[in-house]
């Protein structure tokens, strides 16, 4: 019955410090989200209006695509459709290429995790620099993001201390956060300067004005776009929103979703090239334009990427995003892998407990607990469906369709807790792993209701 | 054919149902707004790491700017002077003008930026600057962010802040809210992971 998710799992609890820290420490953060969406009376509102602006926009991709097309190239930059993965490194390559660009620093983009962007350029002798303090770190430590808003979450400060006396010459055994950001706050900025060319991600594309808005609270999106002249801007095509009217929707709920702060430090609108320069927008579908057929998961290409969804979920907090065989983790991510392809990340699946409070703090209101049960449903046909699971059920379904049965079994089930352990937790008792068995009641509801003890 | 059009159609061929397109008066209607703007900025202002101080009648700017940064050797400019009702003030205390430099890395080591500010969002203190000069690195780049507001241009909202704002000329525009931070490492919050470890705005 074990999934590659729950083996993960149990991986990351061995570590009980740092599995309670991470547990507690993103509580704290949807902690953080309460307290500041509860400061906007009109909370449930903006999320009503996020899901229908998203609706709209995804229903109306082709007009609106061609109209942020027309203005973007109005506005002096040079915009490229990507079908898939491949295409999006081919573009970024050739735009490098053809500027000879041997350093290249890049703000956080889960569009290039998605597509594999860095190690495509890096394999073609290309120096790609990450700028977010979270993701240069993992970079620096060939690991990946374990979360998409907070991407080293799972890394403790004494490994990033010895990371950054090998890496940047800090002092020995000095693990003080304030410190180490300050080290590569200077480190990077040489890194900003020297490179001759830059690359952000995108939160939101303006069909109305041809601009694209990129949110960070550190400024990295801007130190690198501010320095070299060659800019490339690339993002998924469901980022499209329809105005600027839009935007006072989102920008509101963005951040106060995924990190309890009531905007981000930065909201960056970037419409033009600089003087002298260059603006490549990049239109990305890779697998997105499937997704609109597909009535029962269409709501995925309403997420804004908060992760408020990671933060709130009680199998994400207590198991960490490596558990996860897709890159994005946690609810979103358990729907983006089975989209993209359900027979290699089926294993996600059962990492929910159907709690539903992923839905219900979703600031888009993506329907993320109804899909994952949905696509449950889904795994019998895909023939990815736990045998053990399906026998229990079986067994389950025989018993309680039969009352005479199912009463006599009741009856002497309380035997089963005078029974030594080894006769209940082995290896044939798969619900018996990695959990307690409750106690039956010596007496079932049935028999008090009908003795009349039940007041 | 094209990659563009390949999309295109592929849009074509799955979109389903088409929603229609929300109007959005009510809630802009029914959105946050504040009796005493100019204080809930300041109070929101300083939760998000930065601060406003008012500047009072006869006060000079300079002087303000001189008493929070004092270390502060190189300040640039990008405002030659602010108007307070019908006085008056150059701005003496920069150094230089940002488009002074040759190379945009030439302003690393900016102690102070002196900014111009559009809009103030009094829910969450953010300041709305629109590019003013070539060099938008130094909206970044320096130490200390001073950014500049008339006390008349705060909104509530980020509703209202869309209705008044654009990028003009250079067609870049951003939204300032204190001090670049991060709290990449174990959570804990620090300032000046990339840009401005310190904003103050001041209110004329």
């Amino acid at each position: 019955m074990s999934t590659k998710h729950s083996k993960a799992a149990g991986k990351f609890l061995e570590n009980k410090g740092l599995a309670a820290w991470h547990d507690e420490t993103l509580w704290m953060v949807r902690a953080k989200r309460d307290k500041v969406s509860k400061e906007v009376p009109e909370w449930e509102h903006l999320r009503d209006m996020a899901s229908a602006i998203k609706m709209y926009s995804n229903s109306h991709l082709e007009q609106l695509l061609m109209e942020f097309e027309k203005n973007a190239l109005a506005n002096g930059a040079h915009v490229y459709w990507a079908k898939d993965a491949d295409e999006y490194c081919s573009i970024v390559y050739n735009i490098l290429k053809g500027h000879q660009v041997k350093h290249f620093i890049k703000s956080k983009s889960m569009l290039a995790e998605e597509c594999g962007l860095n190690e495509f350029l890096e394999n073609k002798g290309i120096e790609v620099v990450e700028s977010d303090l979270g993701e240069r770190i993992l970079q620096l430590m060939h690991k990946r993001p374990s979360h998409i808003v907070l991407p080293a979450i799972h890394v403790k400060k004494e490994e990033i201390g010895e990371l950054f006396v090998r890496e940047m010459g800090t002092e020995p055994g000095n693990n003080d956060q304030t410190y180490l950001t300050h080290a590569a706050r200077k480190n990077l900025r040489r890194k900003f300067i020297e490179a001759e060319a830059a690359m952000t991600g995108a939160n939101f594309a303006v069909a109305s004005t041809g601009e694209c808005v990129v949110c960070t609270n550190e400024g990295n999106a801007d130190m690198g776009t501010s320095q070299p002249k060659l800019q490339i801007t690339a993002f998924g095509m469901e980022k499209i929103v329809p105005d600027r009217d839009a935007l006072g929707v989102f920008t509101r709920l963005l951040a106060r979703s995924g990190t309890g702060q009531p905007i981000t430090t930065y909201t960056s609108h970037y419409r033009k090239p600089r003087k002298g320069g260059e603006l490549h927008i990049i239109i990305v579908d890779n697998g997105r334009s499937r997704i609109l057929a597909d009535q029962e998961h269409v709501k995925t290409l309403n997420c804004l990427r908060c992760g408020a969804c990671m933060n709130t979920c009680p199998v994400y907090r207590r198991s960490g995003g490596y558990s996860y065989t897709y890159f994005i983790p946690g609810p979103i991510g358990i729907n983006l892998g089975m989209l993209k392809a359900p027979l290699h990340y089926y294993d996600n699946v059962s990492a929910c407990s159907l709690c539903y409070s992923c839905q219900n703090v979703c600031p888009a209101k993506v329907n993320l607990a109804d899909q994952i049960y949905h696509w449950r449903q889904q795994l019998h046909t895909l023939g990815v469906a736990s045998s053990s699971k399906k026998l229990m059920s079986g067994g389950m379904k025989f018993l309680m369709s039969r009352p005479a049965l199912f009463n006599f079994a009741l009856k002497n089930a309380p035997i089963v807790n005078s029974l030594p352990r080894g006769m209940i937790y082995n290896d044939l008792n798969d619900w018996g792993k990695e959990r307690e068995i409750p106690e039956f009641a010596k007496e079932s509801f049935n028999e008090m209701w009908k003795k009349n003890k039940v007041k | 054919m094209s990659s563009r059009e390949d999309i295109l159609q592929s849009i074509r061929r799955n979109t389903r149902v088409r929603y229609e397109k929300p109007d959005l008066s009510g809630l802009e209607h029914e959105a946050l707004t504040y009796e005493d703007k100019l204080s809930k900025f300041c109070e929101i202002l300083k939760q998000v790491g930065g601060q406003a101080v008012i500047l009072k009648d006869k006060e000079n700017v300079n002087d303000m700017i001189k008493a929070a940064y004092p270390e502060a050797k190189r300040i640039a400019s990008t405002i030659k002077e602010i108007k307070t009702g019908n006085t008056i003030q150059p701005i003496t205390c920069s150094t230089f003008h940002p488009d002074d430099v040759e190379n945009s890395g030439d302003l690393d080591g900016t102690d102070v930026a002196i900014v111009d500010g559009r809009i103030g969002v009094c829910e969450n203190g953010a300041v709305w600057l629109t590019q003013d000069v070539e060099q938008r690195a130094v909206y970044f780049i320096s130490e200390a962010l001073v950014i500049i507001l008339d006390r008349n241009n705060l909104v509530n909202n980020m509703h209202e802040a869309y209705k008044q704002i654009d990028t003009g000329e250079y067609g870049y525009g951003v939204f300032i809210s204190g001090p670049s931070k991060t709290a990449d490492i174990e959570q804990a919050l620090v300032m000046g992971a990339h840009g401005a470890r310190s904003v103050t705005v001041i209110l004329i």
